[in-house]
C-alpha cells in the first residue's frame, strides 16, 4: 500500500481555486498531507495514484460531476471516506450524495474550524474501516492456515496407511512382508484412530466458534469430572507405565461453567500429561480453592516444554518438537480447545515447565457463589470472537 | 569416486538413505527394499539424514519434503548438492505435496540432476522399486 504509513493523505477536488487554497491551509495545520485537483478527470488520477484516506468532492464542476467522481472512487478503493461539499445544498442533494457513498456532507461557505472538525470525524471512520479490513484479512488468512495444516495432517496418516496397505497387497507374498502384516495393520488402526481424533478435535473446535458447545455457566463440581476423566485413562495408565495421582480435597470443588466443556478440558490435559510423560512417570491432578476461584494443577513428570516453545503452545497445530517427542503424534489442537474453554469460563490457563523435569499446567476458573443468583447466566457475548481470537 | 564404487561393488548391497519423518512411511518401504537386497538407512529428518550421509555416502537418496510442517527436504537436497562426495547421489523425493511436484522439478535453485525422481505419496512401491533397480543397475 502506502510507504507514509503515518501521515494521512487528504485529496480536494474543486474548481473553484480560493476553496482548493483555503482548505489545503486548513488541512495542512492538522499535520495531514493534502492534494488539490481542479477537476474530476484530474482528481481521479490522483486517487487512483495516493490511495488517499479522505477525498473532499465539489458536487458541481466542470468536465464529470461530482457523483460520477463518488461512484468512481468507490471503484478504486470502496473504503476511501468522501466528504462532499458544495454551494447549492439542498437537503436533496445531500441525500443523493450520502446514497452514492458519500460519508458527510458539508455546505458552503464554511469556516475552517468546521472543515478541520468534519475532516477530524471522517477520518475517524476511515481508521475503523481500515482496522476492520486489516481484521477481516487476518480471518481469512487464519481459515485458509487452518484448511491447509488440517489437510496435511490428515493427509500424514493417510499416507502412511496406504502406504501399508499397498505393499501387503502388492508384495504381501513375500515372507518378511508375510512376517510384518499384523505389526502393520496394528499401525494402521491407530494412525486411523489419529486421523479420527483430527476430525474430532476439528469439530469441538468449530462447534465453539458456531456458538454450538453450550456456554452455560452453572454450578458444576470439578471433582467427580477429574475422577471420571482419571478412570478413563487407567488402561492408557498402564500402557504407557504412568501413575496417576488425585490430589483433591473432601468437599466438593464447585465452579461455575458448562460440564461437557469442562469435561473436555480436563480429558485433553490429563491426556497430555501422560502421553509427554516418561516411562514410570507420575501425574498429579489437585485442586484447591482461592480467592473467589478454583484452581487445578495438572502437573506431570514428562518431557518439558522448551521456553521458546512456551508462547506458540495454545496456537492451533503447534507441537513440541525435540528430545523426546520425536515418537510423539498429536492433533495439534488440544490446548487451543482447552485456551478457549477456559477463557469461555471466564478463567485463565497457564504452565510451568522444565526441559527434563516436567510440566504444570495451572487453571483458575471462578468459585461457584450461592449468592449468586443468576444461575444460568450466559458467557459473555461479547468475549466471544474478540480480536485475539484463536478461531478458524 | 572409482575407488568408492569399486570397494562397493565388491561389498555387495547397494545402500539406500531414505530420509523421512514418518516411522511409517520409512517402515513400509524399508521391509521391501531390504527384500530386494538392499542395505537401507534410516533417518527422520533432514539434519540426520544429512550427517548419516556425510558418514557414508549412500547410492540412493529416498527423500521427504515436508518434514517437521516445514519443506525441509529442500534445505536438505541444497545441502547434499554442495557437499562433493554427495553432489551426484541420485534423490528420489516422496512428497504428498503432488499438485507441486512440477514445481519442484523446475525449480532451478533446488539443483535437480537429470536421475532425480518425483513420486507422489502415497507411493506406489512396485514402481518405486522398479525406478531404484533400474537406476542402480544403470551405474554399473
Amino acid at each position: 500500500m502506502r510507504e507514509s504509513a503515518g501521515l494521512e493523505q487528504i485529496v480536494v477536488i474543486d474548481d473553484d481555486y480560493a476553496m482548493r487554497l483555503s482548505c489545503l491551509q486548513a488541512l495542512s495545520k492538522l499535520g495531514l498531507h493534502v492534494e488539490t485537483c481542479e477537476d474530476g478527470a484530474k482528481g481521479l488520477n490522483s486517487v487512483a495514484r495516493l490511495k488517499p484516506d479522505l477525498v473532499l468532492v465539489d458536487l458541481k464542476m466542470p468536465g464529470i460531476s461530482g457523483m460520477e467522481v463518488i461512484s468512481r472512487i468507490h471503484e478504486i478503493d470502496p473504503i476511501i471516506v468522501i466528504i462532499v461539499i458544495t454551494g447549492y445544498a439542498t437537503i436533496g442533494t445531500a441525500v443523493d450524495a450520502m446514497k452514492a457513498g458519500a460519508y458527510d456532507f458539508l455546505p458552503k461557505p464554511f469556516k475552517p474550524d468546521e472543515l478541520r472538525m468534519i475532516v477530524g470525524r471522517s477520518l475517524q471512520h476511515r481508521r475503523l474501516l481500515l482496522e476492520s479490513r486489516r481484521l477481516e484479512m487476518e480471518r481469512e488468512l487464519l481459515k485458509r492456515r487452518f484448511i491447509t495444516f488440517v489437510s496435511h495432517q490428515l493427509k500424514t496418516p493417510l499416507t502412511a496407511i496406504h502406504q501399508y496397505l499397498d505393499v501387503l497387497r502388492n508384495l504381501g507374498d513375500t515372507v518378511e512382508v508375510r512376517a510384518k502384516s499384523n505389526e502393520w495393520l496394528d499401525r494402521c488402526l491407530k494412525r486411523t484412530k489419529e486421523m479420527r481424533e483430527i476430525v474430532d478435535d476439528w469439530l469441538t473446535l468449530s462447534r465453539m466458534e458456531g456458538g454450538m458447545l453450550s456456554r452455560q455457566r452453572v454450578k458444576v463440581d470439578l471433582k467427580p469430572i477429574v475422577l471420571n476423566v482419571l478412570k478413563t485413562y487407567r488402561e492408557m495408565e498402564e500402557a504407557n507405565d504412568v501413575t496417576l495421582v488425585p490430589q483433591l480435597p473432601g468437599d466438593s470443588c464447585l465452579v461455575r461453567g458448562d460440564h461437557n466443556c469442562l469435561s473436555v478440558l480436563f480429558d485433553n490435559l490429563i491426556a497430555n500429561a501422560i502421553k509427554y510423560n516418561k516411562p514410570g512417570g507420575q501425574v498429579t491432578v489437585s485442586a484447591e480453592m482461592g480467592d473467589g476461584e478454583v484452581v487445578i494443577a495438572v502437573h506431570d513428570t514428562g518431557v518439558g516444554i522448551p521456553r521458546e516453545h512456551k508462547d506458540y503452545l495454545f496456537d492451533e497445530f503447534f507441537r513440541v518438537r525435540g528430545q523426546g517427542h520425536t515418537a510423539t503424534t498429536g492433533t495439534g489442537l488440544g490446548l487451543p480447545i482447552c485456551k478457549r474453554i477456559v477463557r469461555e469460563s471466564g478463567g485463565t490457563i497457564e504452565v510451568e515447565s522444565e526441559v527434563g523435569v516436567g510440566s504444570t499446567f495451572r487453571v483458575r476458573l471462578p468459585a461457584y457463589n450461592a449468592q449468586d443468583t443468576n444461575e444460568n447466566q450466559k458467557g459473555d457475548p461479547g468475549d466471544f470472537g474478540a480480536e485475539d481470537d484463536i478461531d478458524h | 569416486m572409482k575407488t568408492r564404487k569399486a570397494t562397493q561393488v565388491t561389498l555387495g548391497p547397494r545402500t539406500i538413505l531414505i530420509i523421512d519423518d514418518d516411522v511409517d512411511f520409512v517402515e513400509a518401504t524399508s521391509v521391501p527394499l531390504e527384500k530386494r537386497g538392499y542395505h537401507v538407512v534410516k533417518a527422520y529428518d533432514g539434519r540426520e539424514g544429512l550427517r548419516l550421509a556425510k558418514i557414508a555416502p549412500p547410492d540412493l537418496v529416498i527423500m521427504d519434503i515436508m518434514m517437521g510442517e516445514r519443506t525441509e527436504g529442500f534445505f536438505t537436497v541444497q545441502e547434499m548438492r554442495q557437499t562433493t562426495e554427495l553432489r551426484s547421489v541420485p534423490i528420489f523425493v516422496v512428497s504428498s505435496l503432488y499438485s507441486r511436484i512440477e514445481e519442484f522439478k523446475v525449480a532451478p535453485e533446488r539443483e535437480w540432476l537429470a536421475h532425480d525422481e518425483f513420486f507422489p505419496k502415497p507411493v506406489d512401491t512396485e514402481k518405486l522399486l522398479k525406478s531404484i533397480d533400474r537406476r542402480l543397475s544403470d551405474d554399473h
